[in-house]
């Protein structure tokens, strides 16, 4: 469960939270797909604890977002950046670099499972003996989702996710992602999210905290 | 010492070669005529004051006058770091202060007492002279080092917060900064041990063998003090990263932008 108390933030004189308060509860898929400009990353930032509410809080399952429980809850996410950069190196040498950091020593690297979601997203396996350099923003894309996923994250943070592929990998990134019991926010402006039934859209407008459930 | 002292004359006829560089700020326009003269200036100024200074320093050859003039060296290096990275002053002064101190004095008075093997490790020759070339080097590696570093936190933040949020330490989400500012710290440094002798004099051996001494001394000098000053050159910038890390970031990672300076 995410809930968002209070929360009042703005840069300079545009406002985009004013005593924003909402609640999701695990497991639901929420869409936020309202005009560039609007607060969608914004709303991303506070929750990933990239950005401080000028007042309010942001709870994840029942703790509350502050120095002691920053990673923490931030272990809990599965964060798709908009411009995903990998190092240097060959790709699988850095996937294995990742589920060396400190906050994923108890995660084992499942190579059956990474060929798995690797055939499933239309990645050839002779990839991953690539360098990092030579992929292209659409592999970068479905290869951070395989790394979130083999990860097994319990809220995934998803920005555009699909803006780099085809029709086809648009809908099998959304239906894995929308038939998940996980928690997922998406940031997309793809049509195809929002026509599907099981996903909530958010929108808010920032001076009053008004809010639209579908 | 036998070599001989340059005349009002002599530094005349050197002064009248900066015609040259003067010609080519014409030529091709590189309007640094001004910063010339001015750094040349400069240059005589602090030269002449400082060689009345060291006289007299050499003279007393007091233990807290050396120490003091050490520590003056230590601070202006210090500020120089601060100023040519973008650091605010107040934040960040003592604790690069530290960052500079600790590995020149450490390595100083090592090399003063295990190495040149001096009675008395404070004597103003060495201690100046053997600290000013550790403290010009390292200035030099803590300047592209931690502008390096500042600079690619900020290009790199998208990427930092992503590594974040893949479970990397705020340490981990950086080393990779981290080691490419280091070797561009120390890098140059590393170029030069490996060329000198073919390439290059290095000013200390050409000052001694002007001095009068032997080149063999000359060469064993030089070769103790580049493996020192290399050694200094990256204690230092290390300690300066690990001060940036430390106080740059707030207690969520992020990096605290008012400990900066905007370009």
């Amino acid at each position: 469960m995410i809930e968002f108390s209070n929360i009042t933030l703005g840069f300079g004189n545009k406002i985009i939270f004013d005593d924003f308060n909402y609640s999701i509860e695990s497991g639901k898929k929420i869409l936020l797909n309202s005009p560039s400009g609007t607060g969608k990353s914004t709303l991303f930032g506070l929750m990933l604890g990239f950005l401080k509410p000028e007042k309010g809080q942001v709870i994840v399952d029942n703790l509350v977002l502050n120095a002691g429980t920053i990673k923490e809850i931030r272990n809990k996410y599965g964060y798709l950046s908009q411009d995903i950069e990998f190092g240097e190196g060959k790709v699988l040498y850095i996937i294995r670099e990742i589920f060396n950091y400190a906050q994923n020593r108890g995660v084992q690297l499942n190579l059956n499972l990474l060929n798995n979601l690797m055939d499933y997203f239309e990645i050839e396996s002779s990839l991953l003996e690539n360098s990092a350099r030579s992929l292209s923003g659409g592999e970068k894309q479905r290869l951070m989702i395989i790394i979130l996923l083999l990860l097994n994250k319990d809220i995934y943070l998803l920005d555009e996710p699909t803006s780099a592929l085809d029709e086809s990998l648009k809908s099998k990134v959304k239906e894995y992602f929308l038939g998940m019991q996980k928690t997922v926010f998406v940031i997309s402006h793809d049509k195809l999210w929002e026509k599907d039934k099981r996903v909530t859209i958010l929108n808010w407008q920032g001076k009053v905290g008004n809010i639209y459930g579908q | 010492m036998d070599s001989k002292d340059l005349g009002f004359l002599s530094l005349l006829l050197v002064i009248v070669l900066l015609t040259i560089p003067l010609m080519f700020n014409y030529l091709l326009k590189l309007n640094i005529g001004k910063k010339i003269i001015i750094s040349v200036s400069r240059m005589c100024v602090q030269l002449f004051l400082v060689g009345i200074f060291l006289k007299y320093i050499f003279e007393f050859n007091s233990l807290w006058l050396n120490l003091a003039w050490l520590m003056f060296m230590i601070v202006i290096s210090t500020i120089s770091v601060i100023n040519t990275s973008r650091l605010k002053k107040k934040i960040f002064f003592v604790p690069i202060l530290l960052s500079v101190a600790i590995p020149v004095l450490t390595i100083l008075f090592y090399f003063n007492k295990f190495v040149v093997r001096l009675d008395n490790i404070f004597e103003a020759k060495y201690l100046i002279a053997i600290g000013g070339m550790l403290l010009g080097n390292l200035l030099n590696g803590n300047i592209i080092g931690a502008n390096n570093f500042i600079n690619n936190i900020r290009k790199a933040e998208r990427k930092y917060f992503a590594d974040l949020m893949l479970g990397a330490t705020k340490f981990e989400a950086l080393l990779p900064n981290i080691r490419e500012s280091v070797l561009a710290s120390i890098n140059p440094t590393l170029a030069s041990i490996a060329t000198v002798g073919l390439v290059s004099l290095p000013g200390m051996m050409t000052g001694q063998i002007l001095g009068g001494a032997s080149p063999d001394a000359a060469v064993k000098y030089q070769l103790a003090i580049m493996i020192a000053i290399f050694v200094t050159r990256i204690l230092s910038i290390y300690f300066v990263l690990i001060m940036i890390i430390k106080i740059g970031f707030d207690d969520f990672d992020i990096l605290k932008k008012e400990c900066f300076l905007e370009k």
